[in-house]
């Protein structure tokens, strides 16, 4: 039978640092054996959990889109010891990676709806990867409008420069961004996640709206989108926990009656009253 | 029911009473035969919860470090003598507890009981005086509870709280100086068999953290066991992991260490701990002529500084 | 109900039983170690003791070992290769254990195995007979009876041995078992023998006394209990993993690495949601803070959030949680005290 315990492994091919401060840095990998590739069939909003051999294993949403299934990328934000790890790694060596894992976002009750994306700081990752999927000329039709709503303390602290520059050069999705704190040259939003998200005020008729982001921001943001008039069940966000196995049996991401890495990462707003 | 019990429901009725203490810590019956657990008398109509009897088991001033209550401990000995060096090291403040001191003459072996009636089920536990009156579903057993102490409580020479409030009861006699012959008769086998000896019980070790979690002077908010930026030790049962573990505890407790036994208590698989501590008790006394718990005024040797400590492992190598 | 294809193993056999078993399988069941009862491997049948009452460790130690190695790695220059051990082929038979821990592996079962399964565990699953020795005498700490099994429920084993005395009674409970019955020559159990069995069995199951679990305590625990019954409920708990690690169906693990310089493994070792790092953030939040909210965990999961999401409570009620405890908090007392408090 499958072993879901071992990884793929795959080669850094490139090392990205996204932030100024260098905390975050976005890893693309390459698998080490081609056939590998099939085996990885996932969709935005999935996670994978990242092997340093000798140190340990982290979870990580997928930050690449599988409409470009040549390479995987992550981004990890260095705060502990794998992710310590990761970040003195350098191009060509070898990681492992176990996935996907997780519910990833259900695109099939995506189609033909408007959605309203809000990010904040790291918890972007996968918003990134299902704004790219969804902008994938293949796909965007199948899709109503796209409003992406994606802030951070400061400029220096955005991710995914290159995509939010071509996605600003588009004018099949809206883009806000925005930041905490204003600084010289900066031209978009200045305030928090959840008063841009007010202001842009997007419609509930017809829509669903994701969120990911930090604790704090997801807080204030929920009633945000219930002044705006949407209901629970169109409220989606990815939850993120402790998590080991990824596959619902370890118990440490277990929440209710729920496993987040199993049952989730993505909930709607229903299903988290109840838990 | 025993006198003590009597006396200490009616120190803790008045405590509360009077509000002199916001709770009582003490004992109450278990829900087992031989057993008691810790209790937490909050209203004074509660008091006829606490027992005392010879099951009487586990450290209770373990429960002391954190806690924000005004506190009266039911204390016998070996926990006074823990709440001596929670007090030295700030931990606990003298005052924030009045100790109701018991005098001790001893807690059974449960494991010992239970080998006497050839592991047959228990159902009933009846103790009066020195008399312990088993009752299973097809047997009835009387022991006399002196011959089915644990090992430390018979050669123990703390029987009365070294401090105390009050006292219940009556002053024991003590019986002496602790002559380590325990760790002598250890010290005394050769190398191979004291190493056979400690791997094999390093072997029953599930890494449960009972010992640590029921000992009262192990109150670090992070253990070294936990941290993983270094990871000092390994988390699996592997010898040499577990090993680990078991030494650096004792030496973290070297000199605070009351030796009161909660630790082997705790432990479901009867690992015995107590033989490493009951190793750097002896050393500490011989070189420091320390004992731990026994005075409040008495510095920690191993956690005070003077300018005239001797330092020949520095001068002569 | 002892069923009519139930056969007698006449006690003077027991011991050829046994040394045929060890010809072609490993055999673990009961043994002295020192002052304890362990479920471990046998050499030879004199090694086994079936006397009262439990083994400290329970049967889930047979086929979810405390440490697991998951792989070998070797990583240097750049590469690394990885080694998964193939499979063991040995078959085991687990002889001896009670109803409970082969009830207990139901849930493993189910958590275990499905449709992204564990190898390890189902693979020494599909190579394990379990032949359970039901209780005669269930002792005071027992409450099979109260979580839908009993002192001589046939749940999870595959064989179940009754001791009448002079013989065990000896009854299939799986295909599995039936097969092995019919590889051995029995004789059958009369009427007699299954009368006798039938008597010991309500003796034993009369003796226990109920716990206050079932459908009143699960729809209680849906609604909110209060924070402050919890603290109380919880306070004498030490937070070690003495319960955890016994209990014949917790089975959270943590998977790390051991590595020495190029080389090493990882591992699956048991964890326990009592320790407060099990829910530690790399941020240093910590959603269950204090032993409180992690004994509130303990017994939802168990008697809350399993029932819901598994259709099976997380408990079989052996009563090593209330033996084992260094202070004897009894789970059938705190259920107890939950059942009877008040809404909110």
């Amino acid at each position: 039978m499958e072993n879901p315990y071992v990884p793929f492994l795959m080669k850094i091919e490139e090392i990205i640092t996204e932030t100024e401060d260098e905390t975050i840095k976005t890893f693309v990998l390459a698998f080490a054996r081609e056939e590998d590739k099939e085996r990885f069939a996932y969709l935005p909003g999935q996670f994978a959990e990242i092997s340093v051999f000798g140190k340990g294993e982290a979870p990580f949403g997928m930050a690449s889109t599988p409409t470009l299934p040549e390479r995987l990328e992550f981004s990890v934000s260095k705060i502990g010891v794998v992710t310590g790890a990761l970040h003195n790694m350098e191009k060509g060596d070898t990681v492992g990676v176990r996935g996907p894992l997780g519910n990833g976002y259900c695109l099939e009750a995506f189609k033909g709806r408007n959605l309203v994306l809000i990010g904040g700081g790291f918890g972007f990752s996968t918003l990134r990867s299902l704004t790219n999927y969804i902008l994938h000329e293949r796909n965007r039709k199948a899709y109503g409008d796209l409003t992406v709503i994606y802030g951070a303390r400061k400029p220096g602290l955005l991710l995914y420069r290159r995509d939010l520059d071509a996605w600003g050069q588009r004018t099949d999705l809206r883009l806000h961004l925005t930041v905490d704190q204003e600084e010289d040259g900066w031209q978009g939003h200045v305030g928090l996640v959840p008063n841009v998200v007010r202001s842009v005020a997007p419609g509930p008729e017809n829509a669903i709206a994701v969120v990911c982001g930090p604790p704090a921001m997801m807080k204030f943001t929920l009633p945000v989108l219930g002044d705006l008039g949407f209901s629970d069940e169109n409220i989606l966000l990815s939850l993120e926990k402790r998590m080991k196995c990824g596959i619902g049996k370890c118990g440490r991401c277990n929440v209710g009656s729920k496993y987040v890495c199993s049952d989730g990462p993505v909930f709607s707003q229903s299903e988290l009253v109840h838990l | 029911m025993s006198r003590l019990t009597r006396e200490i429901r009616e120190a803790a009725r008045t405590l509360l009473r009077d509000k002199q203490a916001q709770v009582v810590i003490g004992f109450e019956e278990g829900s087992l035969p031989l057993r008691s657990r810790p209790c937490f008398i909050r209203k004074a109509e509660d008091v006829d919860r606490l027992v005392w009897n010879s099951f009487s088991e586990i450290n209770l001033a373990r429960y002391l470090t954190k806690r924000k209550e005004k506190v009266a401990l039911v204390t016998k000995g070996c926990d006074s003598r823990a709440l001596v060096e929670l007090i030295k090291e700030n931990q606990v403040s003298r005052d924030q507890v009045i100790v109701i001191g018991v005098p001790c003459e001893g807690m059974i072996d449960r494991a010992r009981v239970e080998a006497e009636v050839g592991h047959k089920t228990i159902v009933e536990v009846k103790e009066t005086e020195n008399r312990l009156a088993l009752k299973g579903r097809a047997f009835e057993k009387v022991l006399d509870r002196r011959e089915f102490l644990y090992e430390r409580c018979k050669t123990c020479d703390h029987r009365n709280p070294v401090l105390y409030d009050m006292l219940v009861g009556q002053l024991l006699e003590e019986k002496g100086q602790d002559a380590f012959s325990d760790v002598e008769a250890f010290n005394a086998l050769d190398r191979e068999k004291r190493w056979a000896y400690l791997t094999e019980e390093a072997g029953k070790c599930i890494r449960c953290y009972a010992c640590r979690n029921a000992c009262p002077l192990c109150y670090c908010p992070e253990c070294f066991v936990d941290t993983s930026q270094p990871q000092w030790v390994g988390k699996s049962t592997g010898l040499s992991d577990t090993l680990v573990f078991h030494l650096v505890r004792a030496f973290h407790l070297a000199g605070r260490c009351v030796a009161c036994g909660a630790c082997e208590q705790a432990c479901p698989m009867g690992v015995d701990i107590r033989k490493l501590n009951r190793k750097l008790l002896k050393d500490v006394k011989a070189l420091f002529n320390y004992e731990a718990g026994v005075s409040l005024e008495e510095a920690n040797p191993l956690a005070t500084f003077s300018a005239d400590d001797p330092e020949q492992f520095m001068v002569n190598p | 109900m002892i069923r009519e294809n139930a056969r007698i193993l006449r006690k003077e056999r027991l011991e050829r039983f046994l040394e045929d078993l060890l010809q072609d399988h490993l055999v673990l069941a009961p043994r002295r170690k020192g002052e304890l009862l362990l479920l471990d491997r046998i050499e030879s049948p004199r090694d086994v003791v079936l006397e009262d009452g439990k083994t400290k460790n329970s049967a889930k130690y047979a086929l979810f070992p405390q440490r697991e190695r998951i792989f070998a790695y070797r990583a240097e220059e750049g590469k690394v290769e990885l080694h998964v051990s193939p499979p063991a082929e040995e078959k085991q038979i687990l002889f001896g254990v009670r109803p409970c821990d082969a009830r207990g592996l139901l849930l493993l079962d189910t958590v275990f195995g499905g449709d992204c399964g564990d190898p390890y565990y189902v693979d020494k699953r599909a190579r394990t007979l379990v032949v359970s020795m039901a209780c005669v005498n269930p002792g005071p700490s027992c409450f099979c009876l109260s979580l839908g099994g009993g002192p001589c429920s046939t749940d999870g084993s595959d064989l179940v041995l009754l001791d009448l005395g002079d013989c065990y009674v000896v009854e299939a409970a799986s295909v599995k078992g039936r097969a092995f019955l019919q590889d051995r020559s029995f004789e059958d159990a009369g009427a007699e023998a299954l009368a006798r069995a039938g008597k010991i069995r309500k003796e034993a199951e009369s003796s226990m006394n109920p716990a206050a679990i079932g459908e009143a305590l699960e729809k209680r625990l849906e609604q909110p209990v209060d924070d402050l019954l919890w603290g109380d409920l919880a306070e004498s708990c030490l937070g070690c993993g003495v319960c955890t690690y016994l209990c014949p169906t917790c089975h959270c693990f943590d998977i790390c690495d051991e590595a020495a310089a190029a080389t090493g493994e990882r591992i699956r070792i048991w964890d326990s949601c009592q320790f407060p790092l099990f829910t530690q953030e790399a941020s240093g939040f910590n959603p269950r803070p204090s032993g409180k909210e992690r004994f509130r965990q303990r017994i939802m999961h168990k008697f809350s959030y399993l029932p819901r999401g598994r259709n099976m409570a997380g408990c079989v009620g052996c009563g090593r949680c209330v033996a084992e405890c260094p202070v004897n908090l009894d789970v059938r007392e705190v259920l107890e005290k939950l059942s009877q408090a008040e809404a909110q």
